[in-house]
């Protein structure tokens, strides 16, 4: 199989990943759809430099959640808030289902969360081990376990707030 | 929502994140055959214009230069011509310093650390240019005026009207930007220092 319908392959199979990594730190379809993009580029150009040794999702979370940081609203100049409203007001538009009101929540609490906190819960969400996570975000596996039970300790605040 | 409740909700809305097949194949065709254009590392449009009229703003300033005869003049025009050809300079090196970047080679840890001073270092560069606009301004009157062979000094209110309300309108804009600069620096830094801890 030549490199080109490799990629392909190797994208087809995994872009739910990369579609939620887009979904998680936009606000906006458009920019959803400019992320996954950028995303998928990004994968193509550093394809070569993957490696066996390194796990194939491991790779590909890294490359999307750090292009998802680079091209950060850069015209609005802001780094630390990713406003999810568009998305959370355009759940709560649409239906009246219950399913889609917790999305909607699930959405508000993550929003509270800064960068690091909220790729940790992104990751932990998608079942990821203490272990993969810190290999990930480039932190020991006891500082993974400590910043999720951080996290979870805001999450209550912030239920107990509201 | 506790979080292991979250966790259901995550991995119920997973089964619906698909993107159309079409749309990626579509996506996929075209980037492989290089027709698609990163934004990362791409410097804007806006940058480049800036830049040409500033570039523009200085030959023009060297065509004319003959017909400045005061010398005060003469060292205003010089000014001007380098702070028009540094002010873009500086523009893109920093903006290129931001946006210069590999992806895949570091943890996500370290792509938020680069990416925060990176965007400082920006900011910064910026505060710096427009205290420099500000400077170019303030020369540009005169100089102007002495290639179009004017002596402000006969133009009737410049001193006392014109000049001070340009003036004044520059600063409010110059200090409303940076304010603004210096609160997204504030929060920069202050995202810096929460993750770190």
């Amino acid at each position: 199989m030549d490199k080109k319908s490799l990629f392909i392959k190797v994208i087809k199979e995994n872009e739910g990943l990369i579609f939620k990594v887009a979904n998680l730190y936009t606000n906006s379809l458009h920019d959803q759809e400019d992320l996954y993009q950028e995303i998928v580029f990004q994968l193509w150009k550093s394809f070569d430099s993957f490696n066996d040794r390194s796990k194939l999702s491991t790779w590909m979370y890294r490359v999307a959640m750090n292009t998802a940081i680079y091209t950060l609203k850069t015209a609005e100049r802001k780094i630390k808030t990713i406003s999810i409203d568009a998305e959370t007001e355009h759940v709560a538009n649409v239906s009246d289902n219950p399913e889609e009101h917790k999305v909607k929540a699930l959405y508000e609490r993550i929003k509270i969360l800064n960068l690091l906190e909220k790729g940790i819960i992104m990751l932990y969400l998608e079942g990821k081990s203490h272990q993969e996570i810190g290999e990930i975000v480039g932190i020991s596996t006891s500082n993974v376990g400590t910043k999720i039970s951080r996290i979870k300790e805001k999450l209550k605040n912030y239920g107990t707030k509201k | 929502m506790e979080l292991e409740e979250m966790k259901n909700v995550w991995q119920e809305t997973s089964k619906a994140t698909k993107k159309p097949d079409h749309l990626t194949n579509q996506f996929l065709e075209k980037m492989t055959a290089k027709k698609y254009n990163s934004k990362i590392n791409k410097i804007g449009y806006s940058e480049y214009i800036g830049s040409v009229i500033c570039f523009l703003a200085a030959i023009y300033l060297i065509i004319n230069l003959n017909k400045i005869e005061r010398p005060l003049m003469q060292i205003f025009a010089f000014v001007g011509m380098l702070l028009l050809f540094i002010l873009p300079i500086i523009s893109m090196l920093s903006l290129r310093n931001l946006k210069n970047i590999n992806v895949s080679s570091k943890t996500y840890l370290e792509a938020i650390e680069d990416f925060g001073k990176r965007k400082i270092n920006f900011l910064k560069f910026q505060k710096l240019n427009i205290s420099l606009a500000l400077f170019l301004l303030v020369i540009a009157v005169p100089v102007l005026s002495a290639i179009k062979g004017k002596d402000i000094d006969q133009t009737p209110n410049f001193w006392t009207l014109t000049f001070p309300i340009t003036i004044a309108f520059f600063l409010i804009f110059a200090l409303w930007v940076l304010r603004s600069y210096r609160r997204i620096l504030n929060e920069t830094a202050k995202m810096l220092s929460e993750i770190n801890n």
